[in-house]
């Protein structure tokens, strides 16, 4: 019966223009504005969700994609439980760009396990009809590259952008619990940053 | 002798003198002492070293190439009269007392941290080594060593020739004044500045500060730790003595602040962690500029009241015409940037005025001349603009530095204020336009290309000149201004981030404690209102506002920071109050946007400035910061009309104020 909430760090990241900034509101306000700013500097929304009856805060951020800013956002990637890599269908160049930030991502989130740590790939503005990066292709990079999820959204319609985030906290919590397993539970505290304290198990 | 100390000669002069008639009253009226002023590196201490050389005594000679440890610490026995000569700059050293911080006064202990010679309370003449003790004549008496630690203050002099005097620490009896008759008083600044930040002194051209990072630790320490935790963080220093960052800095003090919270819970984590590389990458080139906020040393600032402010209308078009002469030349342009600052512009003349307060159009010039210029103007844009649009297809395929930007470009040009009537709707002009200047930009320069933020600062501009060609002109100029924020390695935010910091730490000493407590002591959470002046802070009409009254100049150079320490100070409640940590400031201030009171900020803004102004014991970073150096003004900054503009409290007049140093000055 005890309720415990993890408060979950995922960050969006991807080439400028890909949707990320889109994504993240369309998923916690649902709403989709077209007039919405390119990003400058760091930003986070927070979200309360239920997944297979854990209470979840998620905290996603969100970053702006130039070269130039490389330096003032990597720092935020320290502490992140999952990683949205993001493209947009309608860029061939953004999707091969995915490579690099999976790489910046892992070099700079210092991550323990980079063959571990939960990716989710996202093909973002599905509902554009002028495609340049076929379902094919992607899946198969993910395949290819730790065997990531793949999820095709579109910000503008909504479409499987709650369900990729859902995905995105069960892999987190899968992997915790498998490591609720193997390791004495002090060192779960590391990767798990319990919010309200409430005593363990359930 | 002295074989088990690692010596490193860093910098050496011969042909320094000391004069000790000056010194002594007159005991030795006639002979100067010439000898060879050395800066060493000795186990990890910087020294500063000065001996006679003595002509007639060879052994001497060769005992000062060799071995520095033979050399006498300042000879304090030969010191009442000293003493008074000392005091007699006592009044001018005064004011930089002030702003230096007392040094923990450790009687012992602190001799295994810090070997310098000159150790507080060794009053007695120093323990030399036998040989040179033995020779101890007259001349080598004016022999003196110090740890570049205990330096706090240098003031150059001028009379022919330069000569400096050296202020060390309380503790520390100063060395006689060192005259440079065959140069090199440069060359040895230089080489200080190597090892210690060196900086002028509030409103004195001739008074330069000095803080070594060794004693900007133990300051910033001096309330948080004991003695335990001392020799912790000095280990951890002694590492990089010379070398150190706001980063290191401030992950010593999350160090020490976690020793004293105990066991902080685990979640606390990555946020620290994420600070310390803010703090690497923000602060970490900033070694060699002065702002360096750890080094910086204030003691209790005593700010009076914040004065009342008041602002005024926009400046109409009469009132503009008014300062036109027939032929269109701008007058009583001081008042006119006055009360531009002081209400802003009608929307009528913006147009106009824009172009003269972005520096498009010079003050001075005439209708005709301006016809010119525009004219020349005209056929540079277009010969610039002509240069991408007739790139092909084909070329552009080679050329990724060109596509890149036109990418960029593309998708911010899409994303940039579509709410204005100006950019909104699908094939608004105003988005061709915003687009053309943008590429044309690039035309003009290529090493910076496009950097995101660009399109925010663009957008009002051309909003307001309506015309492709101004817009193009007058973003070229703004573009001069925050040049730096979007170069290659963004140097232009990182020092006014430390700037800020360093207003903040003067103006509310709690809440930056405060900040720097959850990991933000270097302000990350302003990076948007610095990279692009609050332009996603504000309505489009505000930030109109806004950015004319910037333009002015006025009251002070750097008057955004205050701007920052304005919204701050109305933020820093709510931030304390709730105990928000890292991540929370950062949403909160993100938030913020669209909030804000912009005749409320500029206000409290302006009111700050007065109180900073009025701030007897100004540390020099901060008068550097808001460009109020002022000994004695060059005669270009004075305004012409000092009265018509002493209507503003803030006119130039109060340097005088600032600077009360004068009466000090000999
Ligand atoms: N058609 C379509 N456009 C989208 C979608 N998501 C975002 N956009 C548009 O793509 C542009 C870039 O979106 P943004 O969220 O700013 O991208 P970011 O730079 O990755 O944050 C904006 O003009 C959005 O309106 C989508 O799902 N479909
Ligand atoms: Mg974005």
């Amino acid at each position: 019966m005890t309720t415990k909430t993890s408060l979950l760090k995922v960050i969006l990241l991807g080439d400028g223009g890909v949707g990320k900034s889109s994504i993240m509101n369309r998923y916690v306000t649902n709403k989709f504005d077209a007039h919405l700013f390119h990003t400058i500097g760091v930003e986070f929304l927070n979200k309360e969700l239920e997944v297979d009856s854990h209470q979840v805060t998620l905290q996603i951020w969100d970053t702006a994609g130039q070269e130039r800013f490389r330096s003032l956002r990597t720092p935020f990637y320290r502490g992140s439980d999952c990683c949205l890599l993001t493209f947009s269908v309608d860029d061939s160049q953004s999707f091969l760009n995915l490579g690099n930030w999976k790489k910046e991502f892992i070099y700079y989130a210092d991550v323990k396990e980079p063959e571990k740590f939960p990716f989710v790939v996202l093909g973002n503005k599905v509902d554009v009809t002028e495609r340049q990066v076929s379902t094919e292709e992607a899946q198969q990079w993910c395949q290819e590259n730790g065997n990531f999820p793949y999820y095709e959204t579109s910000a503008k319609d909504a479409t499987n952008v709650a369900i990729a985030f859902d995905e995105a906290v069960r892999r987190v919590l899968a992997l915790e619990e498998r490591t609720d397993h193997l390791i004495p539970t002090d060192t779960v505290k590391l990767h798990r940053k319990p919010r309200s304290a409430t005593s363990c198990c359930s | 002798m002295a074989a088990d100390s690692v010596l490193k000669v860093l910098f050496e002069l011969e042909g320094v003198f000391i004069h000790p008639s000056s010194e002594e009253g007159g005991s030795e009226q006639d002979s100067l002492i010439s000898g060879c002023l050395r800066i060493v590196d000795k186990d990890a201490d910087v020294l500063v070293e000065y001996r006679p050389l003595e002509d007639s005594d060879p052994s001497n000679m060769l005992c000062a190439g060799k071995d520095s440890s033979s050399v006498m610490e300042w000879d304090q026995c030969s010191g009442e009269k000293l003493l008074e000569t000392q005091q007699s700059y006592e009044t001018e050293w005064d004011m930089i007392n002030a702003v230096s911080f007392k040094r923990r006064s450790v009687t012992n202990g602190e001799g295994s941290l810090n070997p310098a010679p000159c150790l507080p309370g060794s009053l007695n003449p120093a323990p030399c080594l036998p040989g040179s003790l033995n020779h101890s004549s007259e001349r080598s008496r004016w022999a003196f060593s110090f740890s570049l630690s205990d330096l706090r203050c240098i003031r150059v002099k001028e009379q022919g020739w330069s000569f400096l005097l050296l202020q060390l620490s309380e503790s520390c009896r100063s060395p006689p004044a060192l005259h440079f008759h065959q140069g090199g008083s440069r060359d040895f600044l230089d080489s200080l500045r190597r090892f210690a930040v060196i900086s002028q002194a509030a409103g004195e051209e001739v008074c330069l500060m000095v803080s070594s990072p060794n004693r900007a630790l133990s300051q910033s320490f001096e309330n948080l730790l004991d003695e335990n935790n001392f020799g912790l963080v000095n280990q951890k220093f002694r590492n990089d003595p010379y070398v150190t960052t706001l980063g290191g800095f401030s992950k010593v003090t999350n160090y020490i602040f976690d020793a004293f919270r105990g066991t902080e819970e685990q979640h606390q984590r990555p946020p620290e962690e994420v600070a310390d590389l803010l703090g690497e990458v923000i602060p970490g080139l900033e070694i060699n500029q002065q702002e360096e906020p750890g080094f910086e040393v204030i003691t209790r600032m005593d700010l009076g009241v914040r004065p009342p402010v008041s602002r005024r209308d926009p400046v109409s078009s009469e009132e503009w015409s008014r300062h036109q002469d027939a032929e269109g030349r701008m007058i009583n342009v001081p008042l006119l940037k006055q009360i531009i600052f002081k209400g802003g512009l009608c929307h009528a003349k913006r147009k106009e005025a824009w172009k003269f307060l972005l520096g498009f159009f010079p003050w001075e010039s005439t209708v005709e001349e301006r016809k010119v210029l525009h004219r020349d103007k005209t056929d540079e844009y277009f010969r610039m603009k002509l240069q991408w649009k007739s790139v092909s297809e084909q070329q552009e395929r080679r050329n990724s530095k060109l596509r890149d930007c036109r990418s960029l470009i593309e998708k911010d040009v899409n994303r940039t204020d579509r709410t204005n009537r100006f950019y909104e709707g699908l094939d608004n002009p105003g988005l061709v336009l915003l687009h053309d200047i943008l590429m044309t930009y690039c035309m003009y320069d290529f090493d910076l290309g496009y950097v995101q933020g660009m399109s925010d600062l663009l957008s009002p501009v051309l909003y307001v000149m309506e015309s492709e060609v101004d817009a193009f002109w007058c973003f070229v100029s703004f573009m001069d201004q925050m040049h730096q924020n979007f170069e290659e390695q963004m140097q232009g935010m990182k020092t006014q981030l430390i700037q800020l910091s360093t207003l903040l730490r003067l103006l509310d000493l709690s809440f930056w404690n405060y900040l720097e407590a959850q990991d933000s002591g270097y302000l990350y959470f302003c990076f948007r209102w610095l990279l692009i002046r609050f332009k996603r802070e504000l309505s489009f009409q505000d930030v109109l506002r806004l950015w004319e009254v910037m333009w002015t100049g006025l009251p002070c150079q750097n008057f955004h920071l205050l701007l920052c320490c304005a919204i701050l100070d109305s933020e820093k409640q709510k931030i304390m109050e709730e105990n928000y940590g890292f991540n929370e400031i950062l949403k909160h201030i993100n938030e913020l946007s669209m909030k804000l009171e912009i005749e409320e900020i500029l206000q409290k803004a302006e009111g700050i400035g007065l109180q900073i102004k009025s701030c007897k014991d100004l540390p020099a970073s901060i008068s550097s910061i808001l460009g109020w150096d002022p000994p004695a003004p060059p005669p270009a900054l004075r305004t012409p009309q000092r009265g018509a503009a002493c209507s503003s409290p803030l006119s130039r007049d109060s340097s005088a104020q600032n600077g009360c140093s004068p009466a000090f000055i000999s």
